[in-house]
């Protein structure tokens, strides 16, 4: 099948070089791919790579980026705009932060329908999928009057408000408690079987993107070591990364009841 | 609100009130001239005694109150917009043209303040009409006082700029100028009302210092600066001549307590 993503790309910062040295990573229409590494291995700088966003931040991309065998690398930035929430939606990792404290949220998720205004907004329809109330009185609250798990599903809303054909999702769990870091797994799984979405779900967390992930790419200062599914991941380790990465997860104590 | 806030804004307001107040009443007239009482003590017609043209003190240093306040205020207000648009444009921008604005921040705030206001002011001629040279005073002040404002404005713009919710809004397909009027401007603005809060109270020890060394509004125009000229006469150690110190102290007290200091509420 044809590839809705494929890329292949080398990311510098000043006086930084190679902090992504050649990541090839395909992803095919609807499926769910679990990115994984360490902290500081390049996860957060390749999802800002794949949205031509590291300008922002100082860091520069080289290399092959298609969505749907479109360059996206030779876009003009008014073009890649175009893409940006469009295309491919993009869900950080600090909920709270990733949101304007200044602004009513239902402001900022009406501000992300209006970047684009391609269709009329489902905008009920949406925040039911994400398990968020929709009455008036919810929407007028400001990000600080929000829990952490409520302001991830915000950004998730924000992100498939206009129905992207990738979604990626930075390490969406990490601020989160393990019962909303359940429920957030199982919100993804339903989106991308409801919505036929894509998925690349980044995380440092193996064992969290087991059950969700259809393939798993494993990535160690800025490369990527190996590419498999996520049974043959957790089965049959080859490189010796991975396997340590297998190791470090923690067992449930055998004197616990289980 | 706290006691010290309260005791502040009732402190200001008063000042205003009478200040605007005795504005309002022909009796209190900054420059009429009473020779038959020259150089008076205080007495129920002039509480504060006369000058020695035999002007009425007590109506001199109202008018001045009302002068100082606004125009330090005024000021303030064109040295945050300056601040504003140059600490803005280098925080935002970045790159060469921060580098460049910085530079030119870091040399405002190197240059000798008093020696250039007293240069540039003493350009103006001496037999400058009053009004005249009252705005001009003020004017550079504003012109001369956007430097450290504009340091504070640029780290704030700065850090907005490379905030989580900016980037979530670029990845939303968010243009930049709206990210730059809904995102980074709303978020500036306790920024923005703290410099104009601290900027006041500079700009009133500034004129005061000014009008000391007679470089401040022209004759008869007062403000509080230049009433402060009257105590260079040794002879003068009445009390009530100190009145505008004390003006002056009050006011830059209160703004002192009223500028937001530390963690502000979004």
């Amino acid at each position: 099948m044809r590839p809705l993503l494929s890329a292949f790309v080398s990311v510098d910062y000043p006086g930084r070089p190679g902090v992504l040295q050649g990541v090839d990573l395909e992803i095919a229409p609807g499926e769910i791919l679990g990115l994984v590494g360490e902290s500081g291995s390049g996860k957060s700088t390749l999802a800002l790579a794949l949205l031509r966003l590291l300008p922002f931040r100082g860091g520069t991309t080289r290399g092959e980026l298609r969505l749907r065998e479109r360059d996206l690398l030779a876009l003009s930035e008014r073009q890649m705009r175009a893409v940006r929430g469009r295309e491919i939606g993009l869900v950080l990792q600090s909920p709270i932060s990733a949101l304007n404290p200044a602004m009513r949220i239902g402001r900022q998720i009406v501000e992300s329908w209006q970047a684009h205004r391609d269709h009329s907004p489902d905008l009920p329809g949406t925040l039911e999928m994400v398990s968020l109330p929709t009455e008036p009185s919810f929407l007028d609250r400001y990000p600080s009057q929000l829990s952490v798990g409520q302001a991830q599903r915000v950004l998730i809303a924000m992100a498939i408000l206009h129905r992207p054909a990738l979604l990626i999702a930075d390490e969406p769990t990490s601020a989160l408690d393990a019962v909303t870091q359940a429920e957030i797994l199982k919100l993804f799984a339903r989106l991308n079987r409801q919505l036929g979405m894509a998925v690349l779900y980044i995380s440092h967390d193996l064992l969290s993107v087991a059950s969700l992930c259809h393939r798993i790419a494993i990535l160690q200062q800025g490369q990527i070591v190996e590419t498999n599914t996520s049974e043959e991941i957790f089965q049959r380790p080859q490189h010796a990364y991975t396997q340590a990465l297998l190791r470090a997860i923690p067992r449930v104590p055998e004197f616990l009841p289980v | 609100m706290t006691a010290r806030r309260l005791f502040a804004i009732a402190a200001l307001g008063l000042l205003l009130a009478t200040s605007f107040g005795a504005g309002l009443l022909p009796k209190f007239s900054y420059s009429a001239q009473h020779r038959e009482f020259t150089d008076a003590a205080p007495s129920l017609r002039f509480p504060l005694g006369t000058d020695e043209l035999g002007r009425d003190r007590m109506a001199r240093l109202l008018s001045a109150t009302r002068v100082s306040l606004v125009f330090a205020a005024a000021a303030s207000l064109g040295a945050l917009i300056l601040a504003a648009l140059i600490g803005g444009v280098a925080g935002y921008c970045g790159g060469w043209c921060d580098r460049a604005l910085v530079h030119g921040i870091d040399l405002m705030l190197s240059l000798p303040w008093l020696f250039l206001l007293l240069a540039v002011r003493a350009l103006l001629p001496l037999n400058a009409a009053p009004l005249t040279s009252l705005l001009a005073t003020y004017a550079l002040l504003a012109l001369l006082g956007w430097a450290s404002p504009a340091r504070v404005v640029r780290a704030g713009v700065r850090s907005l700029r490379d905030s989580e919710f900016v980037l979530q809004a670029r990845a939303e397909g968010v243009t930049e100028l709206r990210i730059l009027l809904r995102h980074v401007l709303p978020n500036l603005r306790p920024i923005l009302l703290a410099q104009f809060w601290t900027s006041i109270p500079l700009f009133i020890l500034t004129e005061a210092n000014l009008g000391f060394l007679g470089l401040s509004a022209g004759e008869p125009f007062p403000t509080w600066g230049s009433l402060l000229r009257e105590l260079q006469d040794p002879l003068l150690v009445r009390p009530e001549a100190f009145a505008p110190v004390a003006a002056i102290a009050l006011s830059v007290v209160c703004f002192k307590l009223l500028s937001p200091r530390g963690g502000y509420q979004v």
